[in-house]
């Protein structure tokens, strides 16, 4: 008879069999096939025994019981780790059609759940006792799961917001999550006042709001962002700026107030189809500004004019070479998104050349507008 | 009997340790109050040398000295206590909890000393804060381990003082004397602190802000400062001085940088230096207006080779007294007391005579170009620059013969 501990010994000792095999026909042989033979005789070896003496319950000089005495420990109860190893391998198949990303995922739940599975058989025949078995199984595994279910816990709350915060309009979003926010703190002062409040309450409370908000997290990532980040994105917004005059519809929401304006190199404002510059240390409005060399330098773009501007920084061009005697000039600009009037917006720039470098010299434009410029010296 | 005996010696040991634990702190004090008398104490708090260091001046005395007899007071009192109250066997006196009116005195007291500290205290703050009389603008921007200061030429910077295209320089800062310059203070790379004890307090130099500091010298002289907030291997060397200069002397100066360059005479020492110059220094160095043999102007790219993307600009090196962010002097010993020490009515003239041959620090200099890392330490190892992306902190060494070195000496000596 194959009593339950020998059964471990004895899939051991297959697994290790099958594997030395696998092993020999990859590598034409080798120690480590030797070492695999080695592992599977050893565990089907322990196997006979722990089969011979009953997992242990009768001694191995009683010949007369080994055939009539019980097994060691009672049957293992109810476990949803088979249904989990079925879902995660059902996964890792989906994975090999579908994307990598999937793959390894299912690949770690697999590894996971076997894991688990294999420690719940193990704990669940650990003695009579089924309290003492959820104990031993404790031991064995709290110390991944616990971490890695509040990795998971926080990974749904991060995604589900992060969803909310992408559907929902800028000002929504920071009503919303200031309520949020609120209700977590009203419901923390109530607990911290209230002794006595059971766990199950405040559990069911977490669990409630934690469903809820991966439900709302879900129904609003299939809904999709919101408009203007869907636009930006078919613009292909993120991936670069054009300098010219054309409009994007991004460039349309420009800011109203940029922060740290208290340390920028230069406020540069386009007022009456003029352009000039204030600095911090200068009394009036410059139409010269100095910046440094090979330093990030901020500048705040403000539009008092009607209509949609931008500010242009130019600081000298790159010429390749294309072979042929064919050269390509590529001008070196960074610039702002169009700004509508009262609105700010921002550039940093880094120029590492000296303005003498280049015969044009450097300057702040606005595209569009003769004479609307600021020279920039670089030393 | 012998126990008696026994308790003298122990009396007699613990009165050894007693006194010898007082002669170290009476060595202490006296050694720290010679100090105070140091005559060659360029970065003295308390001698102050421009409106701004007085106002710091006027503010700190009071306060030392009330801090200084509230200290006596309670030292004395301490003291006081702890020889009239030992323990000589005596009985524990009627324990007591509370008094009222002296804990209201001395909380009150406190409170009021605090508030005629607090009250000066934010006035002075404002005061130093100020910008609106700003009469002149310096960029100052650190980087390991040295300051470039940038004259704009925007504002009054043209208007009042003839600045009609940027100036660059590093190690010394020159003002005009009595004239009101506000610091635009940044940095390239990391935190750095930006502090001249005798002409205003310090201010941290932070990469991506522009910090504002007042600076102004009631008189001609140079005077020292360091870096105050650690940055890095060689914080220590990473010095500055700030000159002022008359009026008139600091037109001069101005004129002298705004010139343009002028290439060494062919055939001569100087002229080697320049071809040598170019192939080891131009990298990094830029000298404005040295250009190649077909015209074109030589532009260094330090943001290829360094962390910061900057190194100190040499078109006019020898008009500084100082070399590697004020580490070391460009002058002799002897040339650089006669500048240092000079009245202020000399000074100006003797110090835009700039460095010549005789008065050069070759020692020093020297060292540097022979291997600047050995003499300041840096991340200059060529093989150990995997962090860095393979740009450099500070200047590698270049291996310069010895003829090499004489050739780019006798270049720099014509950069003034």
């Amino acid at each position: 008879m194959i009593t339950t501990s020998s059964k471990l010994f004895y899939g051991i000792g297959g697994v290790a069999f099958a594997a030395a095999i696998v092993w020999m026909i990859a590598n034409n042989g080798g120690s480590g096939a030797v070492a695999l033979v080695f592992v599977a005789t050893a565990s089907i070896f322990l196997g006979a025994i722990a089969s011979y003496v009953r997992d242990g319950h009768v001694l191995s000089t009683d010949t007369e019981q080994h055939d009539s005495a019980p097994a060691a420990q009672r049957g293992s109860g109810r476990s949803w780790f088979p249904l989990g190893t079925a879902l995660s391998l059902g996964t890792v198949i989906v994975g090999l059609v579908t994307s990598p990303g999937i793959f390894k995922v299912g690949v770690a739940l697999l590894l996971a759940m076997l894991g688990e599975w294999l420690i719940q058989n193990w704990s669940d025949r650990a003695s009579s006792d089924p309290s003492y078995n959820e104990r031993v199984r404790g031991r064995v595994v709290h110390p991944l799961e616990i971490p890695i279910a509040g990795a998971l816990l926080l990974a749904i709350i991060v995604l589900s917001s992060s969803r909310i915060f992408l559907a929902l309009s800028k000002n929504a979003g920071a009503i919303v999550f200031s309520i949020i926010g609120i209700l977590v703190l009203f419901f923390g002062s109530v607990l911290s006042i209230r002794r006595g409040t059971s766990v199950r309450f405040v559990g069911a409370v977490c669990g409630v709001v934690l469903l809820s908000l991966s439900v709302v997290g879900v129904v609003l990532a299939l809904d999709g962002e919101r408009e203007q980040l869907t636009e930006a994105a078919e613009e292909d917004h993120f991936a670069h700026r054009a300098c010219g005059v054309e409009a994007e519809y991004s460039d349309k929401h420009a800011v109203r107030a940029v922060s740290a304006k208290s340390s920028v190199a230069a406020t540069v404002t386009l007022k009456d189809g003029a352009l000039y510059a204030e600095m911090d240390g200068y009394s009036g409005p410059l139409t010269s500004i100095t910046l440094q060399r090979s330093l990030n330098s901020s500048i705040i773009f403000q539009n008092e004019d009607e209509g949609e501007h931008r500010m242009v920084v130019t600081y000298g061009k790159v010429v390749e070479s294309l072979g042929g005697g064919v050269e390509r000039e590529t001008l070196l600009q960074a610039c702002t998104s169009l700004v509508t009037k009262g609105g700010q917006q921002g550039v940093v720039v880094n120029i590492p050349k000296p303005s003498f470098s280049s015969t044009e010299g450097f300057s702040i434009t606005v595209p569009g507008l003769e004479g609307a410029s600021v020279e920039v010296l670089v030393p | 009997m012998k126990k008696m005996f026994n308790q003298v010696g122990e009396s007699m040991k613990s009165a050894r340790r007693w006194h010898g634990a007082a002669k170290a702190a009476i060595a202490v004090s006296a050694l720290s109050f010679l100090a105070s008398c140091a005559k060659d104490a360029p970065q003295d708090t308390w001698q102050p040398a421009g409106p701004n260091a007085e106002k710091i001046d006027n503010l700190q005395r009071p306060v030392f000295y009330v801090a200084g007899i509230v200290g006596v007071i309670v030292f004395a009192a301490v003291a006081w206590t702890m020889y009239r109250y030992r323990d000589r066997g005596q009985a524990i006196p009627e324990q007591t909890h509370g008094k009222p009116a002296l804990e209201i005195v001395l909380t009150v007291i406190p409170v009021l000393i605090l508030l005629g500290v607090a009250v000066p205290t934010a006035g002075t703050i404002f005061e130093l804060a100020k910008t609106s009389d700003t009469e002149m603008t310096i960029n100052v921007t650190g980087q390991q381990w040295w300051w470039e200061y940038d004259y704009p030429a925007s504002g009054s910077n043209i208007e009042e003082f003839g600045i009609t295209a940027p100036i660059v320089t590093s190690g010394q800062l020159v003002i005009p004397e009595n004239t009101k310059v506000l610091l635009r203070v940044t940095s390239r790379d990391v935190i750095h602190s930006y502090w001249i004890p005798k002409l205003n307090g310090k201010k941290d130099s932070v990469p991506g802000r522009v910090h504002l500091l007042r600076m102004e010298g009631s008189q001609p002289g140079i005077y020292a400062g360091q870096c105050t907030e650690f940055c890095g291997l060689s914080h220590s060397y990473m010095r500055m001085e700030a000159v002022v200069l008359s009026r008139a002397d600091y037109d001069k100066w101005v004129a002298n940088e705004l010139e343009e360059y002028t290439a060494p005479a062919a055939g001569t020492e100087a002229a080697v230096g320049e071809s040598l110059f170019i192939q080891q220094c131009s990298r990094c160095h830029q000298v404005n207006g040295l250009a190649n043999s077909d015209g074109s102007l030589i532009i260094s790219a330090p943001d290829q080779y360094l962390v910061s993307g900057a190194a100190p600009n040499l078109t006019n090196l020898m008009t500084r007294n100082t070399f590697a962010g004020a580490s070391w002097d460009l002058l002799t010993p002897e040339c650089r007391n006669n500048v240092w020490n000079a009245d202020s009515a000399d000074f100006g003239e003797r110090y835009l005579a700039g460095v010549s041959s005789d008065c050069l620090n070759q020692k020093d200099l020297r060292e540097w170009l022979r291997n600047s890392p050995a003499k300041k330490p840096m991340y200059a190892d060529p093989t150990k620059l995997e962090a860095s992306d393979g740009k450099y902190r500070g200047m590698p060494a270049l291996g310069l013969t010895e003829d090499q070195i004489n050739s780019i000496i006798a270049y720099l000596l014509e950069r003034k």
